[in-house]
């Protein structure tokens, strides 16, 4: 079901019918889909809204492949900065912080693959859609060669130990999940810009979380590969790899300068 | 105006910041920030404004909780273990 890359016309974006038998079954025929690169936190975390808010076609949703340069830590919609970031920390090392507009915890984005997904159909329980999406997570981690499985809320486990965290938000009609997959983890230097009650509680908390998460020791494009053939396979769909329109890029650079990089969004609480 | 401080580990973890008056016991501001999730997010603010002015105790506290997880979906934690997390900063009226 993977196809080349094609830029879209208008036949290529007919809508679905809301509450028809295609929709009901969460079956699309097409993904559009962004492989965005490496860009920064607030470029990242702006893009995802832009994509929420630009979204017109019900019966094809967006998946989108990204990176992050500079490593970003992102923290969750409802944590507050200053309590879980050593901002100083980061600045020396050259992490860039941003606010996310889901929910959960803090990460430092770096050696992993992130994904985006936005849709206009899905499941209206908060747990089904996040079981729907997920499906496709443990879909393409499987491919890659092992037994993964969903431990919900949020997280795709392997051999019990976490590889892939994730969020939702919904805004008006449509639905972003985002997430990521640990391709390599580094908790020394995570735990290093995340404040932890003090050096000796670091040192256990490391231990535990070693004990806890994983990464997959694949390269991004072997995920990203995996990425696109399980949402087909999940949605029954072609995958459509298409580029940012103009306004989509314009919107997305307004965005991450005015909100995504201003105290008073990332220090909002 | 008195200060006060609780971590409170839920499913998730929740951190609450208060400031009360120390002869009536009311709620004066109130920020509750963490690793939940709860659907929609705003209501949140509308949790934390309509703490104010509510006066120290399980009972008024959970109301205004469970009036707010009405309308929302919270993953992480519930009105009984969000009441425990903002009355621990009342720990010490509480002794």
């Amino acid at each position: 079901m993977l196809q080349g890359r094609t830029r879209l016309g208008n036949e290529g974006r007919k809508e679905g019918k809301k509450g028809d038998g295609e929709t009901m079954s969460f079956k699309f025929s097409q993904i559009r889909t962004l492989e965005t690169g490496y860009n920064s936190g607030p470029w990242n975390m702006a893009l995802d809204e832009v994509l929420m808010n630009c979204i017109n076609y019900p019966s094809m949703p967006i998946l989108r492949i990204y990176g992050w340069q500079p490593p970003t830590v992102s923290i969750g919609y409802f944590q507050s900065l200053d309590e879980e970031v050593d901002i100083k920390r980061c600045r020396q090392m050259g992490i860039d912080v941003v606010r996310r507009i889901t929910g959960g915890g803090a990460v430092l984005h770096e050696s992993e693959l992130t994904y985006s997904f936005v849709t206009k159909v899905y499941p209206k329980n908060i747990m089904e859609s996040y079981n729907l999406i997920c499906d496709a997570i443990v879909m393409c981690v499987n491919k890659l060669g092992f037994n993964a499985k969903f431990a919900p809320l949020n997280d795709i486990i392997v051999d019990g130990k976490k590889v892939s965290g994730n969020a939702q938000t919904r805004k008006k009609d449509t639905l972003l999940h985002h997430g990521t997959i640990l391709l390599n983890v580094n908790l020394e230097k995570m735990f290093s810009v995340l404040k932890v009650p003090s050096e000796k509680v670091k040192d256990k908390m490391i231990d535990d979380a070693k004990e806890r998460v994983r990464g997959l020791n694949k390269t991004f494009e072997q995920v990203a590969y995996n990425l696109k053939e399980a949402f087909s396979e999940k949605f029954g769909a072609k995958i459509i790899v298409d580029d940012l329109t103009n306004k989509e890029e314009e919107s997305t650079k307004k965005l991450a300068k005015e909100k995504y990089s201003s105290d008073q969004w990332n220090r909002k609480k | 105006m008195k200060k006060a401080h609780n971590i409170y580990k839920s499913k998730k973890l929740i951190k609450v910041s208060l400031e009360y008056d120390e002869d009536s016991k009311i709620i004066n501001s109130i920020t509750i920030t963490g690793d939940f999730f709860l659907y929609p997010e705003e209501n949140l603010d509308k949790l934390e404004a309509s703490l104010i002015g509510t006066k120290f105790g399980r009972d008024a506290i959970k109301q205004k909780i469970e009036k707010c997880l009405n309308s929302s979906e919270a993953f992480g934690f519930d009105s009984e273990s969000m009441t425990d997390a903002i009355l621990g900063c009342f720990k010490e009226e509480q002794d």
